[in-house]
C-alpha cells in the first residue's frame, strides 16, 4: 500500500503578487506641457490620441514624433527600515501622421504609436519589501489606426481601433534559503522572475464640438484594453532540493488598462492665449484583484492571487498655450490625479498616491510648416501611508518624478 | 564661480527627484525600565531549535531580539547590556546533533528518497561545550536563564539541574550556579545578582508538552503524583497538576518582581497545533484500489469499532493509551516522532496498528487543552494581580494554521514550510523567534506605553534548503 505522508510537506508559503500598470500622460508635448490637457483642442497630429475627432480639423496631413524622459524616485519608509527605489530613466515615446485626406477635405485618416501605460521600479534585493517586490517593469505600446469625420464646421467625431503590445517583467524573493550552500548567509533568497508579452485591443472615440473659433468642446471616451500574457516565462531561482518543486513554466495573466472618458473645454479669450480644463473619470474598479496561472503546477507552486480592490477617479486638469510671437510659444498647467489604491491595498510594487502634477513648457517654429516642442514636468506624490494587509506590509512611501519631454512635428 | 552654480542647480535636480522617508524614530520606555532584562523561560527562552542547541540558535532567541530593541531606548531607561546567554562553543548542537534538511531514504523503497530533517551529519561534539559556563562579567551575570525542559512544577525540586543531566538534558548542569539547588534558587540567585527592572516570563509550555510529546501517556487529568515520592518531581509523561503548577508559578513571579521590576507574562500556546502534532496527517492511508480496501475490512471484520475504508485517504488504524486497537477518528494527532519507515515499510497504520505513544487521541488532546486553558487563566489572573503585561501568544499561534502574513511573507504552522517552525517541528526557527519578540513588544507597548520598534523578522535565518 502507498503512503506518501511526505510529499506535502514542504510548501511555500509566500503571499506573491505583482503590479498594475499606470497610466502615462505623456502621449503629446504639447498637451504634457499643459497640465495633460487636449480633450478640447486639437493641437497637433496629437489629437489622434487625445480627441480622435480632432484629426478632421487639422488643416493638412501631419507627421509627428516625440519622446519623454521620466525619472522616478519611490522612497520607503517603515518602524523597521527605510528605503528608495534605484534611479533609472525611462522613454516612453510617440509617433502620429495622420490629417484631412485632401485640402478641405471633411475626411480624415491617421496612425498613432504612443506609449501610455508602464511603470518601472527598481528595489534592493535584500529590502524590507523584498519578498513582495524587488522589481518590476510593464511597459504598454498602443497602435491606434483612426478615422476623423468632420460632419459640420460645429461639430465632427472620430474613432481609433486600439491595439496594444507590451513586456512585462517582476523579480520578487523566495523565501526557500540555501542557494549559497548550507552556510547561514543573509539574503540567500530564492527569487522568482515573471517575463512574458503581452497584447490587448480597445478604442478610442471622440466628438468635437467647435461653436466658434474661441470656444470648443471635446468629449472622448477610451476603453478599457485589457493585457493579456500568456505564455509568459516563469523562473525559479531555488535550492536545488526544491528544483522540482519549482519547475521553470509558463504563466497566464492579465493586467487592465482602465477605461477613461474625459470632458473638455478650451476657451480663447484673446487672440495669443488659449486655457484648457479637462475632466477625466478613469475606470480603475476593474482592477479588482490579480491573477497569475501556473502552466505547471506543483504541490508548492500554486496559481496566485492578490486582492487589488481599486477604485475609480476623478483626474482634473488646467493648462495654458501663450503666443508670444508668430514662433514662440509659452505653456504651463497642472493636474491632480487622485490615487485609485485603497489605503489597506497600498503595496510596494505600485505604491500610489495622490499625485500633484506641475507641468510648463515651449514650442518653437523655426521653419514653415516645421515646429519643435519641449516640456517638462514634475510630479510630486504626497506622503502616503498605507498597507497591503494581504501581505501584512505597512509603510510610509512618497514618489517624486521629473519628465522631459521633447518633440517635433512636420506639416505635410 | 558660474561653473559651480550650474552644477549646484543640476545638483538640487537630482536632490528634488530623491525623496526620502525615514520614519524610524527614537523608541520610548513609557512607564518601564529595560535598565536590566532577565528572561526567564524555557526551551523557547533559551533559544532550542532545529532539535538542540545552538550558539546561532541562542543569538537568535526572541529575549536576544527583545534586548536589542530595548536597547535601542536612550538611557537612562534603555537597555545598558552586556545581554548575556550561557553561550556553548560550537554550533553543531548540544549535547546532539541539530537537525538539518537532507535527503532520508526509505528502508524499503530503494528508490524512495525524501527531503525530510536529518541529524546534522557533520557533527562532532566540543568538549568546551560541555563546560561549565562562566560568565566574567559583573560576577557571573547571565540574563537568559531560558533552560530546555524546566517546567513550572520542577521549580521546586533540589538537584533538578543534575536529575535532568542524568536523562540527558545537560543544559541547566551548563550555567545553574548550583546544580543542587532548585531552579527557583537559581532564579533568586539571578534576581539578587542583577536587580532586574524588567523581565518576561514564558513558562508552562513543557508542563502540558512533555506529556504531549510521549503520546499521552499519563492519565492526563492534571492530577499526576510524584514519581518519587518526597522528592517532588512529578510524572514528566503526565500533565503538571494545577495546584502545583499554580503554586510555583507564584512563587517564582513574586521572586521576579521583589524589586519592583516590570515585566511581561507569556501565556502558553495551544500546543497542539504545533507541527509535530500536525506534519503527519491522521488520514494518511492511502488506499489505491478496492481490492485493499476490502481486505482491510475483511482482516478487522471481528472488531467492533466502526470503520471505514475506501480508496484514497483514510483513517490509520492506531492504538488508544487504553491498549485499545481502533480505527482514528478525524481530529486526532499523528506524532512527528513516528517513525515514517514503519508506515511505508512495515503496515503501520493499516495492518499493524500505530502505538499509542506516537498518538493523541481525542481525549488527550482534550486534556492538553484543558491544562492550558486552566495554566493561561492562572498567569492571566497573576497579570492582573500584578499589573504585569499580558502576552497573549496563545491568541498569536492561532492564526498560523491559516497563515500569518508578515512583511509578505505568510507563515504558518506547517511543517518545514511553514517557516515559522524549526525542524524538530515544536521550537521557532529564528523568524519564528522574532516574530514572537514583536508580539510580545506590541504587548509591552500598548501595555506600558513605550514605542519599541518591531523587528524586521524576516532578515533572520529560515529553513536551510540543501
Amino acid at each position: 500500500m502507498k503512503k506518501n505522508l511526505l510529499a506535502s510537506l514542504i510548501l511555500l508559503s509566500s503571499v506573491n503578487l505583482f503590479g498594475a500598470g499606470f497610466q502615462l500622460n505623456l502621449q503629446g508635448i504639447r498637451q504634457m506641457a499643459q497640465g495633460g490637457t487636449g480633450t478640447a483642442w486639437p493641437w497637433d497630429a496629437s489629437t489622434i490620441f487625445y480627441n480622435p475627432a480632432g484629426l478632421a480639423r487639422l488643416k493638412s496631413i501631419q507627421a509627428y514624433a516625440s519622446i519623454a524622459f521620466v525619472m522616478p524616485s519611490t522612497a520607503y519608509g517603515s518602524s523597521m527600515s527605510s528605503a528608495r527605489t534605484h534611479q533609472q530613466t525611462f522613454t516612453p515615446f510617440n509617433v502620429y501622421i495622420g490629417g484631412p485626406v485632401q485640402q478641405d477635405s471633411r475626411f480624415a485618416i491617421g496612425l498613432g504609436v504612443y506609449n501610455n501605460a508602464g511603470e518601472g521600479m527598481k528595489w534592493d534585493d535584500d529590502w524590507q519589501g523584498a519578498y513582495m517586490v524587488q522589481s518590476i517593469n510593464f511597459n504598454a505600446i498602443m497602435f491606434q489606426p483612426t478615422l476623423s469625420y468632420r460632419i459640420s464646421d460645429f461639430i465632427s467625431a472620430g474613432a481609433g481601433f486600439v491595439y496594444g503590445t507590451g513586456t512585462f517583467d517582476m523579480t520578487q524573493a523566495m523565501p526557500v534559503h540555501g542557494l549559497n550552500g548550507p552556510q547561514i548567509v543573509y539574503g540567500d533568497n530564492g527569487q522568482a522572475h515573471l517575463k512574458g508579452t503581452a497584447s490587448g485591443v480597445g478604442f478610442n472615440a471622440g466628438l468635437h464640438i467647435k461653436p466658434s473659433d474661441n470656444f470648443q468642446i471635446g468629449l472622448t471616451y477610451r476603453s478599457q484594453v485589457t493585457m493579456d500574457v500568456t505564455g509568459g516565462s516563469a523562473y525559479f531561482t531555488v535550492p536545488n532540493s526544491l528544483k522540482d518543486q519549482f519547475p521553470n513554466t509558463h504563466f497566464n495573466t492579465f493586467l487592465p488598462l482602465p477605461q477613461v472618458a474625459s470632458i473638455g473645454i478650451g476657451v480663447r479669450p484673446s487672440e495669443p492665449l488659449t486655457i484648457n480644463f479637462d475632466l477625466s473619470y478613469i475606470g480603475w474598479n476593474s482592477y479588482d484583484s490579480l491573477k497569475i496561472n501556473f502552466d505547471q503546477q506543483t504541490d508548492a507552486l500554486h496559481n496566485m492571487h492578490a486582492p487589488r480592490h481599486y477604485k475609480n477617479t476623478w483626474v482634473p486638469r488646467i493648462g495654458a498655450n501663450y503666443k508670444v510671437s508668430k514662433v514662440v510659444s509659452v505653456m504651463l498647467g497642472a493636474n491632480y490625479d487622485a490615487t485609485p489604491v485603497p489605503d489597506n491595498y497600498v503595496s510596494p510594487d505600485l505604491p500610489d498616491a495622490d499625485r500633484v502634477n506641475i507641468t510648463c513648457g515651449a514650442s518653437i517654429k523655426p521653419f514653415h510648416r516645421f515646429t519643435v516642442l519641449a516640456a517638462f514636468e514634475g510630479t510630486s506624490s504626497l506622503k502616503r501611508s498605507g498597507k497591503y494587509e494581504y501581505g501584512n506590509f505597512e509603510g510610509t512611501y512618497k514618489t517624486e518624478a521629473l519628465s522631459f519631454g521633447l518633440g517635433v512635428y512636420y506639416n505635410l | 564661480m558660474r561653473k559651480i552654480y550650474a552644477i549646484g542647480a543640476f545638483t538640487l535636480l537630482f536632490a528634488a527627484c530623491k525623496p526620502s522617508v525615514s520614519i524610524i524614530t527614537a523608541p520610548t520606555a513609557g512607564q518601564v525600565k529595560f535598565t536590566n532584562y532577565l528572561a526567564i523561560g524555557d526551551n523557547y527562552t533559551g533559544g532550542y531549535m532545529d532539535g538542540s542547541l545552538t550558539v546561532t540558535g541562542q543569538l537568535n532567541s526572541f529575549p536576544q531580539r527583545l534586548f536589542e530593541q530595548f536597547s535601542q531606548v536612550a538611557e537612562p531607561n534603555g537597555a545598558k547590556g552586556p545581554f548575556i546567554h550561557p553561550l556553548l562553543h560550537s554550533d553543531f548542537g548540544y549535547p546532539g546533533p541539530k537537525l538539518v534538511l537532507g535527503y532520508r531514504h526509505s528502508t524499503c523503497i530503494w528508490y524512495d528518497s525524501s527531503l525530510a530533517p536529518i541529524s546534522y551529519p557533520y557533527f562532532t561534539a566540543d568538549p568546551i561545550d560541555d563546560q561549565y559556563f562562566v560568565s566574567n562579567k559583573n560576577n557571573g551575570q547571565i540574563n537568559n536563564i531560558g533552560v530546555y525542559g524546566l517546567r513550572v512544577v520542577d521549580y521546586p525540586v533540589a538537584g533538578w539541574a543534575t536529575a535532568a543531566d542524568g536523562q540527558g538534558i545537560p543544559y541547566a548542569r551548563r550555567f545553574f550556579y548550583d546544580a543542587a539547588a532548585t531552579p527557583q534558587d537559581e532564579l533568586q540567585h539571578r534576581v539578587d545578582n542583577l536587580y532586574p527592572t524588567f523581565f518576561t516570563m514564558w513558562m508552562g509550555m513543557n508542563d502540558v508538552l512533555s506529556y504531549a510529546i510521549k503520546g499521552g501517556q499519563g492519565d492526563g487529568t492534571g492530577n499526576a503524583l510524584p514519581i518519587v515520592p518526597g522528592l517532588g518531581i512529578y510524572n514528566p509523561n503526565d500533565i503538571s497538576p494545577i495546584s502545583a503548577f499554580d503554586s510555583a508559578y507564584d512563587k517564582a513571579l513574586n521572586t521576579a518582581i521583589f524589586n519592583g521590576a516590570s515585566g511581561a507574562l507569556i501565556n502558553i500556546p495551544d500546543i497542539t497545533l504545533l507541527p509535530f502534532f500536525n506534519a503527519i496527517p491522521s488520514d494518511g492511508l492511502i488506499l489505491d484500489r478496492q481490492g485493499q480496501a476490502d481486505t482491510l475490512l475483511a482482516y478487522y471484520a471481528g472488531q467492533a469499532w466502526k470503520k471505514v475504508f475506501q480508496p484514497g485517504k483514510n483513517q490509520f488504524i492506531i492504538k488508544d493509551h487504553n491498549d485499545n486497537i481502533r480505527q482514528s477518528v478525524p481530529g486526532e494527532l499523528i506524532l512527528l516522532s513516528c517513525p515514517i519507515d514503519s508506515i511505508k515499510c512495515s503496515g503501520w497504520g493499516s495492518t499493524t496498528p500505530i502505538p499509542s505513544k506516537y498518538v493523541l487521541t481525542t481525549d488527550e488532546i482534550q486534556f492538553a487543552r484543558a491544562a492550558i486553558d486552566r495554566y493561561n487563566y492562572f498567569i492571566y489572573t497573576e497579570a492582573q494581580l500584578h499589573h504585569l503585561a499580558y502576552v497573549d501568544m496563545n491568541k498569536y499561534f492561532s492564526t498560523l494554521p491559516t497563515g500569518a502574513p508578515f512583511n509578505g511573507i505568510s507563515y504558518s504552522n506547517a511543517f518545514v514550510s511553514g517557516g515559522f517552525f524549526s525542524l524538530d517541528g515544536i521550537h521557532p526557527t529564528a523568524r519564528g523567534q522574532a516574530l514572537i519578540a514583536n508580539k510580545i513588544i506590541e504587548t509591552i507597548n500598548s501595555f506600558y506605553k513605550s514605542t519599541l520598534n518591531p523587528v524586521d523578522a524576516n532578515k533572520y535565518p529560515g529553513v536551510q534548503y540543501p
